[in-house]
């Protein structure tokens, strides 16, 4: 099947006070028609930069993208002029972000927010774009959706507001939703709840999500596939449930480790097993140097970990010199 | 009802506030050596004692200062600030004569400092770096750090003496024939030099904040959001950033208010500008109490309306600040 979105040797710089250095290093993945793509890693491993590359909004200067392509549907997004971009952000390809408290604008009502989305891109009038807003609120789940449109976001909870933001993203029908840690600053019973919107809303649109998150257990319940990212590369990729059975990289194992394991053991606390952590953080961007980059942190590293390996292997890629192939 | 409450509670602090600083500006006047007497006095070329004891007599001046300001706040309350014996006029007369063309050239210098110090912060803000922002910072500076008189004098040096493009002083040309719109912009050309001088410091005040409140919102996360909607550049920074960096310039512009008063003492001076500040200025060589106090209380009173207003544009800018009626 032709993939919706191709992303090929993406590669994207930043000029910071310690010079140049490469945020993103050759990422390349495919996200296919009406599938989550989960995307994982921990804080600055090149996750959102990612998905602020697809959406053209790197900014720049101090970002340079410099290299790779991104092709939506066969079409060439980073040499597209910014007039097809605006097209396609928030109607074609839209995105929800991590921060539901300060995402939407203070000042505008959220029904008047989403709304402007719909006139923009259907050329709507006011009326009909506010009645679909009002729609769009019950969709997501909104109680009083007619009321709830003339408030003001700081009259909302976070979890309305991630609502209101999964409301603005498929108001335009978008084939693509880029979800920027949409649950990380809610409640964990909130956090379901969004999760299980998403899923409503993928089957009723047949919208392909791509979610980023450091959380294993995110991915777990979203993702159909997964991609593994460490220090601006992709180190691990492959179906969900390959990789959560059979985690390839240190990295990933350590990603997986990191799930409490509560509910696994149904035992009192004393049997739980401790939860594990992985030692250290990731290196600055401006100190990578030639060799794997998480090799400092790897308890499997050797002597070949000093050259960075590649990523091998399909339908499960693995980068790692440690790494022997499936054991399934 | 999300505006009236707030505004009643406002209002009935307003006033106490108003009584306040009338009794505290009587207090101040009556610490101050001299008074009337002295000034009719000097008029006649010297008194004796006895004169000045029936001068003082005749005025009041000889009760306790606690009945003196008693009577003068009761006066007050009533709506009457006196009489000036030195214009031999009530004071209200007099004061209500002046404040039009004080309010006029206040008012019009401060919409024009919003206007054109939101137009800057604004535009610099979008390329904080660029040659043109740098060039918005000096202007500012400058008027910034420009005292108003200063900068008035010059101006009047270059365009009224050197270039004669404007009107040296006054308001009106009385020879100015034809009808309303002829005077209209005869007091229009008298306005521009006094309304530059007194705006130019508070211009670049207003620049400056709202570069800084511009550039902070644009770096906020619901840009993010407007630019991930696919909304352009303009509407952007029209729609979304400025509503949300309006309110501290607002809010400074509220503030300023006693400022530019102060500041229209001043220009009106240099420009001789037939307002309260010429008056006042006037009244205080003469040592005309009465007429002091009354533009004292109305400078307190325009101060106090004006941060009134400031309220009430602050509550339409931002929904936070409402409360709930």
């Amino acid at each position: 099947m032709e993939p919706l979105l191709s992303v090929k040797d993406l590669k994207i710089e930043f000029d910071t006070r310690y010079g140049r250095v490469t945020a993103l290093d050759g990422a390349s993945f495919d996200i296919h028609p009406g599938e989550t793509l989960g995307v994982v890693g921990e804080s600055g491993c090149g996750k959102s930069i990612t998905a602020l590359a697809i959406m053209g909004l790197i900014p720049s200067p101090p970002g340079i993208l410099a290299g790779g392509s991104i092709k939506y549907q066969g079409e060439e997004l980073t040499t597209a002029p910014e007039q097809r971009l605006r097209q396609l952000r928030g109607g074609e390809i839209s995105m929800i972000f991590q921060e539901p408290m300060t995402s939407l604008n203070p000042v505008f009502k959220v029904g008047d927010q989403i709304a402007e989305t719909i006139m923009l891109h259907q050329g709507s009038s006011k009326d009909e774009a506010m009645d679909k807003a009002v729609e769009l609120l019950r969709v997501v789940g909104i109680p009083e959706p007619t009321r709830r449109a003339s408030s003001y976001p700081h009259e909302l909870s976070g979890g309305m507001r991630q609502r209101v933001m999964i409301a603005i993203a498929i108001s335009c029908q978008p084939q693509i939703l880029i979800a920027d840690e949409p649950t990380t600053a809610l409640d964990v019973t909130v956090q379901a709840q969004i999760f299980e919107l998403m899923r409503e809303i993928q089957e009723e649109f047949g919208v392909a999500i791509m979610m980023i998150t450091h959380d294993m257990g995110a991915i777990a319940e979203m993702a159909d596939r997964v991609a593994v990212m460490y220090a601006g590369k992709i180190i691990e990729e492959g179906k969900a449930d390959d990789i959560l059975d059979f985690p390839g990289h240190p990295y990933t194992k350590g990603l997986i480790g990191c799930i409490p394991a509560l509910g696994k053991a149904s035992a009192s606390a004393q049997t739980l097993p401790p939860l594990a952590e992985i030692p250290g953080v990731v290196p600055p961007l401006h100190l990578l140097g030639k060799g794997c980059a998480f090799a400092d942190r790897c308890n499997e590293a050797h002597d070949a970990c000093k050259v960075s390996p590649q990523l091998k292997g399909s339908p499960h890629a693995v980068a790692c010199h440690a790494y022997r192939g499936d054991v399934a | 009802m999300k505006f009236l409450k707030p505004t009643l509670e406002r209002l009935s602090y307003a006033i106490l506030l108003l009584i306040a600083v009338l009794i505290l500006n009587f207090s101040m006047l009556h610490l101050a050596p001299g008074d009337i007497a002295d000034t009719i006095s000097q008029s006649m070329g010297g008194a004796d004692a006895e004169t000045m004891e029936q001068i003082r007599r005749d005025y009041g001046l000889d009760q306790p200062f606690i009945v003196q300001l008693g009577q003068y706040v009761w006066k007050v309350l009533h709506f009457d600030l006196g009489y000036s014996f030195f214009y031999n006029q009530p004071v209200t007369t007099l004061i209500l004569a002046k404040l039009p063309a004080t309010l006029l050239l206040v008012i019009t210098s401060q919409v024009v400092a919003l206007v054109v110090g939101v137009l800057l912060g604004v535009y610099s803000a979008r390329k904080p770096n660029g040659l043109a922002s740098h060039f918005v910072t000096l202007v500012a500076l400058f008027g910034y750090a420009a005292p108003v008189f200063w900068t008035g004098l010059l101006l009047l040096i270059a365009f009224s003496l050197k270039i004669p493009l404007f009107p040296v002083a006054g308001m009106i040309d009385v020879t100015v024939e034809g009808g309303f719109f002829a005077k209209a912009f005869d007091i229009a050309r008298h306005m521009v030099l006094p309304v530059i001088a007194l705006s130019s410091i508070f211009f670049a005040l207003y620049s400056r904040l709202c570069r800084a409140s511009m550039m902070e919102v644009l770096g906020s996360d619901y840009i993010r959001t407007a630019k991930a909607k696919g909304l352009s550049e303009s509407k952007i920074v029209l729609k979304h950033a400025l509503k949300n960096s309006l309110s501290p310039v607002v809010t400074l512009a509220g503030l300023q208010f006693s400022a530019v008063i102060s500041g229209a003492v001043l220009v009106e001076a240099v420009f001789s500008w037939p307002g309260l500040g010429t008056l006042a200025f006037s009244a205080i060589i003469e040592r005309d109490t009465p007429t002091i106090l009354g533009i004292l209380f109305f400078s307190a009173l325009v101060v106090i309306v004006g941060n009134l207003l400031t309220d009430l544009v602050l509550r339409l800018i931002d929904p936070r600040i409402r409360r709930k009626g």
